[in-house]
């Protein structure tokens, strides 16, 4: 049977493990769950993940989730996953551990708080919370500027000075890819200054190409059609002043 | 040359590593780092863990930090630890990473600073906040009705209905004895078990498993523990003192001593 993976690409770590399965070869079936129309909370997806998150996993009768744990047990179990992805040595494996390990608590906790707490807010109905998303801007900036201080240290093309990606490279990369729906001027305001790590997600994108760009399309079609909303919001709000100079000319 | 171990007893992870490396036998020197006294914070720390944070190892010239990674390492690199600590199996060695993983953003989230802004910053010198205490307290919560509910369902003593520890037991367990140090809240004055008994009273299966682990790593458990059983101690006595020079009138404010 084969592998199926409940995925949403809206969602940074889903991405992750859909590059990591296209790079290498692993033959999957991907079961849409769409967060926005909360599908992921169904009790029929209960079943597949009680924690109703994604992404998730269903390998014949053994299910997962978390897509560290996900990557892990994808580049132990299936054959063909080169060794870099993953290394058997104990020493290099340990450091990946401690990168993602440090992920989560860390940068895990920017990208997405900023999305959600502002471009997103009114998409889902929100009111828009800019002490959340200021939080965000601070695990945001501290990670990054840690990332390409001490994990992007030494001449490596990929963390921790390895010259070929590792599951932590894309999960990290994948993460920090999520500001593109903040629009250009926004992600460059917040990588600008970091030029090891705009060019380390360079290096991980050239190296899971085309699959990298393909899966990140449905990111760039949002970050479009969240920019016209603004637009379009900047347009009415200019036409409805407009009317009010045209009634306060009347009196 | 012998295993280094940076810690400081008061800090959870330290303790999961700490025990893990005394019921495995593993031979380590432990080197204090208060973070009381602002010891994480210096250049030779930094050289050992740039991120500044507790636990980390130093095993010949090899670092690391993060707590989970240096359970895992530790099962990997030394011999002699029995299989369940971190089974070869990767069926059930994946479920484990499942539950670290999930550890980080959820009982981790909810319980790390519910205690700090119920009960820590005052000693850091920092203020307490109540409305971050308050968020984490709904984080910690749901975390605990999930452990009861699906971590510890059917009839295993530990977590994924295992019959012996994993390292994930160990690192959620000493997560959740931080508990047992929040004596003093910042709504309740000389209430001692209220806010534990109210936070973990619902759920009897992690309360026996916290039983369990305990049992399985005794008399390692207890020892290591003792820092923060102390303290815990000492914060009710002053709040009993407090308590009687105000005659007992409704304190707001914790009164923490220096530790
Ligand atoms: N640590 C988890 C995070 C999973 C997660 O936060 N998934 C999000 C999408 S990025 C989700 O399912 N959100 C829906 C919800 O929480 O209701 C992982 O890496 O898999
Ligand atoms: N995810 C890390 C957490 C490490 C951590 O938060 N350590 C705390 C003590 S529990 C610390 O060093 N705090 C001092 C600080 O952050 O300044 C692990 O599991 O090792």
């Amino acid at each position: 049977m084969k592998l199926k993976l409940y995925a949403d690409r809206m969602s940074q770590p889903v991405r992750a493990v859909i590059i990591f399965c296209k790079k290498n070869g692993i033959d999957f079936e991907e079961i849409r769950v769409d967060i926005a129309k909360r599908q992921h909370l169904t009790t029929e997806y209960a079943e597949i993940n009680p924690m109703k998150q994604l992404p998730a996993i269903v390998d014949g009768r053994f299910k997962l989730f978390e897509s560290h744990a996900i990557l892990v047990y994808l580049a132990s179990s299936f054959p063909g996953v080169a060794d870099h992805w993953y290394p058997a040595d104990v020493f290099k494996r340990s450091k990946i551990h401690s990168v993602l390990d440090w992920h989560h608590s860390n940068l895990r906790r920017g990208p997405t708080t900023i999305v959600r707490n502002t471009v997103l807010a009114p998409v889902l109905g929100r009111p828009l919370n800019p002490e959340a998303a200021a939080e965000g801007e601070k695990f945001l900036s501290a990670s990054l500027s840690k990332i390409e201080s001490i994990w992007l240290k030494g001449n490596g093309r990929f963390l921790l000075g390895g010259n070929q990606p590792s599951i932590a490279d894309l999960s990290l990369v994948c993460d920090i890819m999520q500001l593109e729906l903040l629009g250009e001027t926004e992600r460059n305001r917040f990588l600008g200054p970091y030029k090891e790590v705009q060019q380390w997600i360079e290096n991980t994108r050239n190296a899971t190409n085309p699959h990298f760009d393909e899966v990140h399309k449905i990111l760039m079609k949002a970050r479009e059609k969240l920019q016209n909303l603004r637009l379009k919001g900047a347009n009415n709000e200019g036409g409805e002043s407009d009317m009010k100079r045209t009634l306060h000319s009347r009196i | 040359m012998k295993l280094k171990v940076y810690a400081d007893r008061m800090s959870q992870p330290c303790r999961a590593v700490i025990i893990f490396c005394k019921v495995n036998g593993i031979d380590y020197e432990e080197i204090k780092v208060h973070i009381s006294k602002g010891q994480h914070l210096t250049p030779e720390f930094a050289e050992i863990n740039p991120m500044k944070q507790l636990p980390a190892i130093a095993d010949g010239r090899f670092k690391l930090f993060e707590s989970h990674a240096i359970l895992i390492y530790l099962a990997c690199a030394f011999p002699g630890v029995a299989d369940h600590w971190y089974p070869a199996d990767v069926f059930k060695r994946s479920k484990i990473h499942s539950v670290l993983d999930w550890h980080h953003s959820n009982l981790r989230r909810g319980a790390a600073p519910y205690v700090f802004n119920t009960t820590i910053a005052p000693i850091l010198g920092r203020p307490l906040n109540p409305q971050v205490a308050a968020e984490a307290e709904i984080i910690l919560s749901s975390s605990l009705s999930k452990l009861e509910s699906f971590w510890l369902k059917g009839n295993g003593r530990f977590l994924l209905g295992r019959n012996q520890p994993s390292i994930a037991d160990l690192s959620l367990v000493c997560e959740l004895m931080q508990l047992e140090c929040f004596p003093l809240t910042y709504t309740t004055p000389v209430l001692d078990e209220k806010d534990r008994t109210r936070l973990l009273g619902p759920h009897k299966k992690v309360q026996q498993w916290i039983e369990n682990t305990r049992n399985a790593t005794s008399p390692h458990f207890d020892e290591v523990h003792r820092v923060i059983m102390l303290a815990k101690e000492r914060q009710q006595h002053q709040r009993l003192k407090a308590a009687k020079n105000e005659g007992g009138s409704n304190m707001k404010r914790p009164l923490v001593s220096r530790m």
